[in-house]
């Protein structure tokens, strides 16, 4: 699953340490949502959409349904 | 852009606090522990009571810790927690496929040398350290 957790922090200026204890997570959860090592489960998701004042789709993106919408395309 | 800090849920002070209740609870278990051991042959001279009384202390700060543990591990946010189980899992499995024919092997005399008859002690050495080793080895991955 991808995620643009990096790039809304980004936007806020805010630290991991700081996103972190915002979704009530260690650092190191953040750094491994982040680089696609670790999938959020869904009411971490959720506290992460509701932070950002964006919908939990805004945020994750399933890779495989990414896929197939540009596989579609190459088909069309 | 918006620079304004996030709210603060205060997860790294609980689990400052969580970590030293685990600590705590495990020296105490230790001490209890060594006293039940050493206590009969070195401080009471074996007197019944006293030791059954010791291993009754030893019995009640091992639940004190178990319960801290379970604690400690309904703490953790769901990356350590999933790290910290996969560790729990993996000492236990170990422990069991180690042991149990360890143990079978001791009781129908396939083990010759005294220093490799079944050991509890060595046993559970072992699964500490391959607890240790896969928690660093969790914690290394999703660095």
């Amino acid at each position: 699953m991808k995620n643009r957790l990096k790039v809304l922090r980004a936007e806020r200026d805010w630290t991991q340490a700081q996103l972190a204890d915002a979704l009530d997570v260690s650092r190191q959860t953040i750094n491994a949502i982040e680089t696609g090592k670790f999938d959020p489960s869904l009411p971490l998701a959720f506290r992460a959409a509701r932070l950002f004042g964006l919908r939990i789709e805004e945020i994750f993106h399933d890779q495989d349904s990414a896929g197939c919408k540009n596989s579609d395309r190459v088909a069309d | 852009m918006n620079q304004s800090k996030p709210p603060e849920s205060g997860y790294r002070s609980r689990m400052r606090t969580s970590t030293k209740r685990l600590f705590r609870w495990h020296g105490w278990w230790a001490a209890a522990t060594l006293l039940m051991c050493f206590g009969p042959g070195f401080l009471w001279h074996r007197a019944l009571g006293l030791t059954l009384l010791a291993v009754g202390l030893d019995v009640a700060v091992g639940v004190g810790m178990i319960l801290a543990t379970k604690k400690f591990i309904m703490e953790l946010d769901e990356l350590q927690r999933k790290i910290f189980l996969n560790a729990l899992g993996i000492a236990v499995g170990v422990g069991l496929i180690v042991g149990v024919p360890w143990t079978v092997m001791d009781a129908y005399h396939v083990i010759h040398s005294h220093a490799l008859h079944a050991n509890f002690g060595l046993l559970v050495v072992l699964q500490g350290l391959t607890f240790l080793a896969t928690l660093l080895y969790g914690t290394w991955r999703y660095r």
